[in-house]
């Protein structure tokens, strides 16, 4: 038979349309892919995965290769006796011990110079805090009093160091485009430095199983311009004018201001929920559940129950608890909806 | 134990044990054989609930945006999933194949404890019970197998779920520190004359390693799961920060049992591989001191790489590197036991049989759980990779490509001696090759799913992100992968009736387990076996082979190498003695359950509770007074 004597040719090409295959499948610009990275923290890491990832598929068809070899060329024929007693080789064990700790020795100076790099906070960064709550995100620009959820807003070509924080369960912030991911703990405060390369809206999820909605618990960065980014900032530090007299009255009855705030609306001071100030910017609702749009909104007041199982706010408003009517969730819709700030939301990447 | 065996007359007796008749005789059993038939048996059962538990979460995947399951019957699918693969299902496979296997090869007559090994069989089984009871009771647990404080603690896991399996995994703990210890005591004391440490087969080897690593690892976990209990039911805060407690405190504990956890799953599986391999190339072990000392080597590393699943915490850049290299070092005992086995079958004469076919799967399949093992190693990569798809495409190469082919290796391998019969080969084969291409297909796109950002322990997706196609192949797969396991279950039931009768050593081996008959007699030996070499069977079938060190070194034959080997032991006139059936293991371990029953709702129901420890404590009282009686009734001067 013709592999007798070598590796059969077909293996060889498999292997290799194999890699190509999966290389390709893993290159294509999806939508949360870490092969194409558009941040420093998640580009060095790529450019740590390329080479190890050669050398890991070198080992993988070497050992492969002379393991289907073996059985192959060695497989029992009427004419075998007992092979040769061979109990080992001294030797050639050395070198195998040897050689694979040579190769981990390059794995981990590579990962040693990228860890170096990556754990740099730099002084000179824009701080933001981003909290993980069951299950949404809020993110807190604390120098200029801004209080925001779902959308993380940064400007492209500066280092933004993220102070990560829990409230309840433990959580994990993970931008795969952008950045790996760092776990948000309770009573610990963690923190990554990352920077935006290009404009664009990149999808976040969180990392860390934290109970029945992990699943819904999504988020956007926002990348845009350093200018626009001031000017989001300062639109937003500016509170929106208070809502009428009507909104307002939905607002108490309906006791949604014990769990949310709104800048600019005295009796919204609440805590747990998210704060809800230029809502109508935001580019998804309910821990990235749904779309914003004014639909989804409507689904979302009337029944949060049924858009996301277990969420807080099911536990008092829905059918069979506090039930808002048509008029008071059509006056929340477009009081909502109105608030928004300027600036243009860049392409989703 | 004492009693095994003792000096009378002139020729050997049999004093003959009094097993009771039917399922009494597997109630009060205390045969090494028998219990390792029942580890296996159960565990096999776990393992198939198991399976349906991961094929529920398949069906939910397969689409994006499905509604097949609830978000929170699905959490509960995955850590009952989890939790039952590691703890009722491969650990207890391990444990099955060991008593049923390491004295057999050892050549000695029963496990050192043979009552205490009833009493680990029946602890695993009710706490394995007792923890899918939670299903009926309130509601399984659902905070993940590694259950992090704080959404395990009471606040944000409310049902009885998470009490459960604390006091279901404190049981089965129990019982395999009990089992780890009658296998050290039973491998480091009973191995036949001649038998020393240099000449133990490699899965006793294996089976010793794991016993120790159980002993060090087991008790982080327990403590870690008593504290839980206690903030949970009795108001301390040892994990939550605002009582003072540490939610990081819970992550190390547990991994540091968590991490050599993963070495207890896999060693055994790497000790079958060892003893398969070359009995079926028909060569000696390839390297038999690297073999078992990078075993020793792995089980050591294994306590000092915990942190490497706590790299996205925020240890610090230092503690991570350190941690980080702790695992690469991992990687070269690892990768000397992938080299030893592949020499071990280079220039041998394959008989190409079901064990091996899976043994070599086993390799095959493990050396790309280990390399994706070494990315995530590296702290940076570790961050794009971890709680993704990446490292549930990792452990299941480890687990399933690993410890599962090992496992059915060892099923094929060891299936004659156990039942008497032969599993078909063909059909083995069947179930080999669409085991192995179904496993491809379900977990290898796992990697591209990891890489594309999908992240694990989602219960849905959106669609759109590119996940759809490898998500909806990974579902086809498993339920290809599940009907490769309905093979052999047919395989097993018609070859129990139907299989060509095996004899005493069907694969031409080497170890003592292949010199007595299939199944053995309820003594094993009729004579205690001697010990020459690292391979007795072979002394005595090939005694003018020759065996060389190394390739072109001088050989020497075996007879000669024998008679050279200064092993005296003088044959005494033995009666053996087998210890008698008993029921005190089985209630004692119902005590047991009544109790922990006692303890899990101490928090809520005080009265019931009451009641249940009293009933409990006085069930294991009169189970232990019971023990004490038959024991002494079982003295041999009685």
């Amino acid at each position: 038979m013709s592999f007798r004597r070598r590796p059969p040719r077909w293996l060889l090409l498999a292997t290799m349309a194999g890699a190509a295959l999966i290389l390709s499948a893993c290159g294509a610009d999806l939508p949360a892919t870490t092969t194409s990275p558009a941040g420093t923290h998640a580009r060095r890491i790529y450019e740590l995965l390329v080479p190890i990832f050669w050398i890991a598929l070198a080992v993988f068809v070497v050992v492969e290769a002379i393991l289907i070899y073996s059985v192959i060329r060695f497989r029992r024929r009427p004419d075998s006796g007992i092979p040769t007693q061979i109990h080992g080789n001294t030797m050639v064990e050395i070198g195998w011990t040897i050689a694979p700790a040579l190769i981990l020795l390059v794995i981990a100076v590579l990962t040693f110079r990228t860890q170096a790099i990556q754990s740099v906070q730099p002084a000179d960064a824009i701080r933001i805090k981003a909290i993980g709550h069951q299950w949404w995100w809020e993110f807190r620009y604390e120098d200029r009093s801004i209080v925001t959820a779902g959308d993380l807003y940064v400007p492209v070509g500066r280092d933004v160091t993220l102070e990560l924080e829990a409230v309840d369960v433990i959580h994990s912030f993970w931008v795969p485009k952008l950045a790996g991911k760092t776990d948000t703990i309770p009573g610990k405060t963690n923190l990554i430095t990352f920077q935006a390369e290009k404009e664009g809206v990149f999808r976040g999820f969180c990392a860390e199983f934290c109970g029945e909605q992990h699943a819904v618990m999504r988020f956007r960065v926002v990348a845009v311009q350093p200018d626009v980014f001031e000017q989001w900032l300062q639109e937003h530090s500016v509170a929106p004018p208070a809502p009428s007299e009507e909104v307002q009255q939905v607002f108490v009855t309906r006791a949604c201001v014990s769990c949310h705030a709104i800048d600019g609306f005295e009796q919204a001071v609440g805590q747990t929920g998210p704060n809800l100030t230029y809502f109508g910017s935001r580019l998804t609702i309910a821990g990235g559940a749904l779309p914003n749009t004014p639909d989804n909104l409507r689904r979302w007041l009337q029944d949060p129950e049924a858009v996301k199982a277990h969420n807080k706010m099911a536990a008092t408003i829905g059918p069979g608890k506090v039930q808002l009517t048509p008029d008071e969730i059509e006056l929340l819709v477009s009081y909502l909806g109105e608030q928004k700030v300027s600036v243009p939301i860049p392409a989703e990447q | 134990m004492a009693t095994l065996e003792r000096q009378v007359g002139h020729t050997p007796t049999l004093v003959p044990s009094k097993e009771l008749p039917g399922w009494l005789g597997w109630l009060t059993t205390v045969d090494h054989k028998k219990i390792g038939i029942m580890y296996i048996v159960s565990a096999f059962f776990f393992f198939l609930i198991g399976g349906i538990e991961a094929l529920l979460m398949r069906v939910q995947l397969g689409v994006p945006e499905n509604t097949f399951l609830s978000p929170d019957v699905y959490n509960q699918m995955f850590t009952m999933h989890a939790t039952t693969m590691v703890f009722l299902a491969i650990m207890p496979l391990n444990v099955g194949f060991g008593n049923y296997v390491v004295p057999l090869m050892i050549g000695a007559r029963d496990m050192a404890f043979p009552r205490l090994n009833a009493l680990s069989i029946w602890l695993f089984i009710f706490g394995g019970l007792m923890l899918y009871l939670s299903f009926i009771v309130g509601g399984a647990p659902a905070a993940g197998w590694f259950a992090y404080a704080p959404l395990s603690t009471k606040v944000f896991s409310p049902t009885n779920g998470m009490d459960y399996w604390v006091v279901g995994l404190t049981i089965t703990g129990v019982a395999s520190i009990a089992g780890a210890i009658n296998f050290i005591v039973t491998i480091i004391n009973m191995r036949a004359p001649g038998m020393t440490f240099n000449r133990l087969p490699l899965f006793a080897w294996m089976t010793l390693i794991v016993s120790f690593l159980l002993i060090f690892a087991f008790p982080s976990l327990t403590v870690a799961q008593v504290q839980l209990l206690f903030d949970r039911n009795f108001g301390t805060g040892f994990f939550l920060p605002e009582r003072g407690g540490d939610p990081l405190l819970w992550q190390h504990l547990f991994w540091f049992f968590g991490h050599p956890e993963v070495y207890i799953l896999i060693l055994p599986a790497m000790g079958i591989v060892s003893e398969v391999l070359p009995t079926f190339s028909r060569k000696p072990i390839f390297g038999y001191a690297f073999v078992a000392y990078s075993g020793v080597a792995i089980g050591f590393l294994g306590f000092t790489v915990w942190a490497h699943h706590m790299f996205a915490v925020g240890l610090g850049p230092l503690a991570n590197a350190i941690f980080s290299a702790g695992s690469f070092l991992i990687g070269v005992p690892t990768g000397v036991k992938i080299f030893n086995w592949i020499a071990t079958i280079y220039g041998g004469s394959i008989n190409l049989k079901s064990p091996f076919y899976f043994a070599a799967g086993f390799v095959a399949m493990f050396v790309i759980g280990g390399i994706s093992g070494i990315t995530l190693a590296s702290p940076p990569l570790d961050l794009q990779q971890t709680d993704s798809y990446y490292v549930v495409a990792h452990i299941h190469y480890v687990l399933f490509g690993g410890a599962i082919f090992g496992l059915f290796a060892g099923a094929y391998y060891w299936f004659p001696k156990i039942t008497g019969r032969m599993l078909n080969d063909r059909l083995g084969k069947i179930h080999f090759w669409l085991m192995l291409i179904s496993m491809n297909v379900t977990f290898f796109p796992m990697h591209i799913l990891g890489t594309e950002g999908m992240p694990r322990r989602y219960y849905t997706y959106e669609a759109g992100m590119g996940w759809e196609v490898w998500n909806l192949l990974e579902t086809i797969g498993a339920f290809a992968m599940a009907f490769s396991i309905l093979i052999f279950i047919f395989n097993v039931v018609s070859s129990l009736k139907h299989g060509e009768r095996a004899e005493a050593d069907p694969w031409d081996g080497a170890t003592l387990e292949w010199a007595v008959s299939s199944p053995p007699p309820a003594h094993n030996f009729d004579r205690t076996p001697v010990v020459h070499s690292r391979r007795p069977l072979w002394d005595t079938k090939y005694p003018d082979l020759e065996v060389a060190h190394e390739a072109g070194s001088h050989g020497m034959k075996r007879s000669e190498a024998v008679k050279q080997d200064q092993v005296h032991h003088v044959e005494g006139d033995e009666a053996i003695h087998l210890p008698s059936p008993t029921f005190a293991p089985i209630i004692v371990s119902f005590g047991v359950t009544v109790l922990g029953f006692g303890l899990l709702y101490l928090g809520t129901s005080g009265g019931m509770t009451a009641i249940a420890m009293v009933v409990g404590l006085v069930i294991m009282g009169y189970g232990i007074v019971r023990w004490v009686r038959d024991a002494h009734a079982d003295l041999p001067q009685h």
